[in-house]
C-alpha cells in the first residue's frame, strides 16, 4: 500500500470517529453531571442536616428527604452554644489580617519585582520554603514563644501569626501581577518626579487592583478557615474562633450534629459569597499563584 | 531596561547615590520581612534548637540531647505508624487526585453546556475550611445516622465500618481529602488544556491518531509544566494535612489515621514533649523537601545524563 493510501485510510478512520461523536458527547455530559453531583452533594447534605429537627436527624432508618424544615439548629448555635463571640473573633482576626497583609506585602512585592534588592533571590527562595512549612511546625514553637510573652489566648497573637503566615503567598501573588505591568508607566512617573512610594500608591496599585483583590480574598478565606493556629494559641472565648468552636459540639455524650451542621453552613457562607461574586479573582489568584509558585 | 539598571538610573537622575536607591528597596520590603522574620523564621529556628533538647516549658532547665529526639522518633512505634499512615495517605490521595483530576478535565474540556456552572461549583470545595469538611464527612460516614450507610442499606449492600475499622478509617480520611482537592486539580488542568497550542492536536487528528495516543504523545508532554505544579502543590499539602483528620478521627482508631502532623501535635500538646514534637515536625518538612527535590531533580538528572 502506498503512503497516500495509508493516509487516506487514516482520514477515513478519523471520519468514522467523528461520526460516532454523539455517543462520546453523551459520555462527556454524563461525566460533567456526575462531577457536579459529587461536588455538590456532601454540601447539600450539610445544608439539609442543618435545617432538620433533632428528632428527624436521629431517625433510623435515615430519612433522606426531611419531613419538615426548621431554623431551630441555627438558633441553638447562638442561644445554647453561645457561638456569637467565636464568630466575632473570626471576623475581627480575618479582616485585620487582610489589612495587615495587604499593607505589608504590597510594598514588599513591589521592591522584589522592581527595585534592586541585594539578596532578593534568597528572599524569594525563603518565601517558597515558607509556603511548604507544615502549620504544626510553626504552631508548636509559637505556643512556646507567645506563652513566654504572656500573649496566649489573645486576638493579637492570632493576627500577628496569620499576618506572617499568609504573607509569603500574598507577596508572591502580588509580585506576579506587578511583573506583568508595562514598566514604561512607572518610568515616566519617575521622570515626572514621583517618588517610589507615590508611584506605588497612586500608579501601580490601581493598575493591579485585581491582583490586590485576589490576594485579599485568598488571605481572608485562608485566615477564616484556619483551625490549627487558633487551636494551639487560644484556650477560651476571648480569642477562640469559629472552627475551634466547632469542636464544642463534640461532647462526652456524642456529637450534637444539628447545631454543628448549622455552624458548618455559617463557615461556608463567605466561601459561597466570594465564589459567586469574585470567582474570576479567586481563579486568577489560585491559578496564577500556583503557576508561579 | 532591567530593574537593577533602572533603579540605578533613577538614583542617578535624582542625585541620589546608588546605596540609597538600594536601601529604598529594603525600606519598602523591610516591614514585611521583619514581621516574617519575627513570627515565622524565628519560631522555626527556635523549634529547630528545641528539637535537640529535652524541652520543658514550665521548668527552666532544658537538657541537651543531641540527636536523641530524632533517633527516638524512628524507634517509637507510634511515629513509625504515623510514617506508614502518611505514606499511604499521601500516595493514595496524590494518585487519585491527579488521575481523576486529569480524567475529568480531559472529558469536560470543550464546548459543553453547563461547563461554566461546573467551574464555579468546583471552586467551592478547595476553598471550604478543612475542619468543616472533616466534620461533614464524619457525619456522612456516621454508622447509625450517616448518609452513606443509609444508601448502602437501601441497596441491600453490606454496611462499611467507615470510621471504626482502622483500615477503613484511613480510606475514609483519604476520601474526604480527595473530595476537597480534586476539584482544584480539575480547574488547574482545564486552564492548562485551554492554553494548549491547537496545531499539534489538529495534526494528530488529521493523521488519525487515537484519543489515547494523542493524550500520551501530545497532550501530556505539553501539559508537563502544569502537571509539575499540580504534583508540587499536592505533595506540599498532603504533608501539611491536619484539620480534616483531626476533626474526623483525631488520629484514631488506635492511631490508624495519625499522620505525621497529628503525631507532632499529640506529642506537643498531649505528651508535653516539645523537643520530640519539634523533631517530628522537622521530619515531616524534610520528607516533603526530599520528594520535591526528587520531583525536580530526577528529570533534570535524566536530561543531563541523556545529553552526556
Amino acid at each position: 500500500m502506498s503512503d497516500q493510501a495509508l493516509q487516506r485510510a487514516g482520514v477515513s478512520i478519523s471520519f468514522r470517529v467523528r461520526r460516532r461523536l454523539p455517543i462520546g458527547l453523551m459520555a462527556r455530559y454524563a461525566v460533567l453531571v456526575v462531577t457536579i453531583i459529587i461536588t455538590v452533594f456532601p454540601l447539600m447534605w450539610l445544608l439539609i442536616t442543618s435545617m432538620r429537627s433533632s428528632a428527624d436527624l436521629f431517625a433510623v432508618p435515615v430519612h433522606i428527604i426531611p419531613t419538615s424544615v426548621t431554623a431551630k439548629q441555627y438558633i441553638s448555635v447562638f442561644s445554647q452554644y453561645r457561638l456569637s463571640s467565636y464568630l466575632w473573633n473570626t471576623v475581627i482576626v480575618s479582616l485585620t489580617t487582610v489589612v495587615c497583609v495587604t499593607a505589608l506585602a504590597l510594598p514588599c512585592a513591589y521592591a522584589l519585582a522592581r527595585l534592586r534588592l541585594p539578596g532578593g533571590r534568597v528572599v524569594l527562595f525563603l518565601l517558597l520554603i515558607m509556603r511548604m512549612i507544615p502549620v504544626v511546625a510553626l504552631a508548636i514553637p509559637l505556643f512556646a514563644v507567645f506563652s513566654s510573652f504572656g500573649m496566649l489566648d489573645t486576638l493579637g497573637a492570632l493576627i500577628l501569626t496569620h499576618t506572617a503566615a499568609k504573607m509569603p503567598v500574598a507577596t508572591w501573588l502580588l509580585m506576579g501581577f506587578i511583573q506583568d505591568l508595562p514598566k514604561e508607566v512607572e518610568e515616566s512617573a519617575a521622570v515626572d518626579g514621583a517618588g517610589t512610594l507615590r508611584t506605588l500608591v497612586q500608579i501601580v496599585s490601581p493598575m493591579i487592583a485585581p491582583g490586590i483583590g485576589a490576594s485579599a480574598v485568598i488571605t481572608f478565606l485562608f485566615t477564616w478557615n484556619d483551625f490549627l493556629i487558633a487551636l494551639t494559641l487560644t484556650s477560651s472565648k476571648n480569642a477562640q474562633t469559629l472552627p475551634v468552636g466547632l469542636t464544642n459540639f463534640v461532647t462526652q455524650y456524642g456529637i450534637d450534629w444539628g447545631p454543628m451542621a448549622a455552624a458548618g453552613v455559617m463557615m461556608i457562607v463567605p466561601v459561597l459569597i466570594f465564589v459567586w461574586f469574585a470567582q474570576g479573582l479567586l481563579v486568577k489568584g489560585l491559578v496564577t499563584g500556583a503557576v508561579r509558585g | 531596561m532591567s530593574a537593577a539598571l533602572r533603579a540605578q538610573a533613577i538614583g542617578r537622575r535624582r542625585g541620589v547615590p546608588p546605596t540609597l536607591a538600594l536601601s529604598k528597596g529594603y525600606m519598602l520590603a523591610g516591614p514585611a520581612l521583619i514581621v516574617m522574620a519575627a513570627v515565622f523564621v524565628y519560631p522555626l529556628a527556635y523549634s529547630f534548637v528545641m528539637s535537640f533538647f529535652q524541652w520543658d516549658l514550665s521548668a527552666g532547665s532544658n537538657d541537651f540531647l543531641g540527636l536523641a529526639n530524632y533517633t527516638d522518633a524512628f524507634g517509637s512505634p507510634e511515629f513509625l505508624q504515623s510514617l506508614r499512615n502518611q505514606v499511604i495517605f499521601s500516595g493514595a490521595s496524590l494518585t487519585t487526585e491527579v488521575v481523576a483530576g486529569m480524567g475529568v478535565a480531559l472529558l469536560i474540556n470543550g464546548k459543553l453546556r453547563g461547563l461554566r456552572l461546573a467551574r464555579t461549583l468546583l471552586l467551592i470545595p478547595p476553598m471550604i475550611a478543612p475542619s468543616v469538611i472533616g466534620l461533614n464527612f464524619r457525619w456522612l460516614f456516621n454508622e447509625q445516622y450517616g448518609l452513606f450507610d443509609a444508601i448502602l442499606r437501601n441497596l441491600h449492600l453490606p454496611l462499611i465500618p467507615w470510621l471504626s475499622n482502622p483500615n477503613w478509617a484511613l480510606v475514609s480520611v483519604t476520601i474526604a481529602d480527595v473530595w476537597q482537592n480534586t476539584p482544584l486539580l480539575v480547574l488547574l488542568f482545564l486552564a492548562g488544556l485551554q492554553s494548549l497550542p491547537q496545531e499539534p492536536l489538529e495534526a494528530a487528528s488529521v493523521d488519525g491518531a487515537s484519543a489515547w495516543r494523542t493524550f500520551w504523545s501530545i497532550i501530556l508532554p505539553l501539559l508537563r509544566p502544569v502537571m509539575f505544579i499540580a504534583l508540587m502543590l499536592r505533595i506540599i499539602d498532603t504533608f501539611r494535612t491536619f484539620d480534616v483528620v483531626w476533626l474526623m478521627t483525631q488520629g484514631g482508631p488506635g492511631g490508624a489515621t495519625t499522620l505525621i502532623t497529628v503525631e507532632a501535635y499529640l506529642l506537643a500538646f498531649q505528651g508535653v514533649d516539645f523537643g520530640h514534637a519539634a523533631a517530628v515536625s522537622y521530619i515531616a518538612l524534610a520528607m516533603s523537601l526530599v520528594l520535591l527535590s526528587a520531583l525536580y531533580g530526577v528529570p533534570w538528572l535524566l536530561a543531563r545524563w541523556r545529553r552526556s
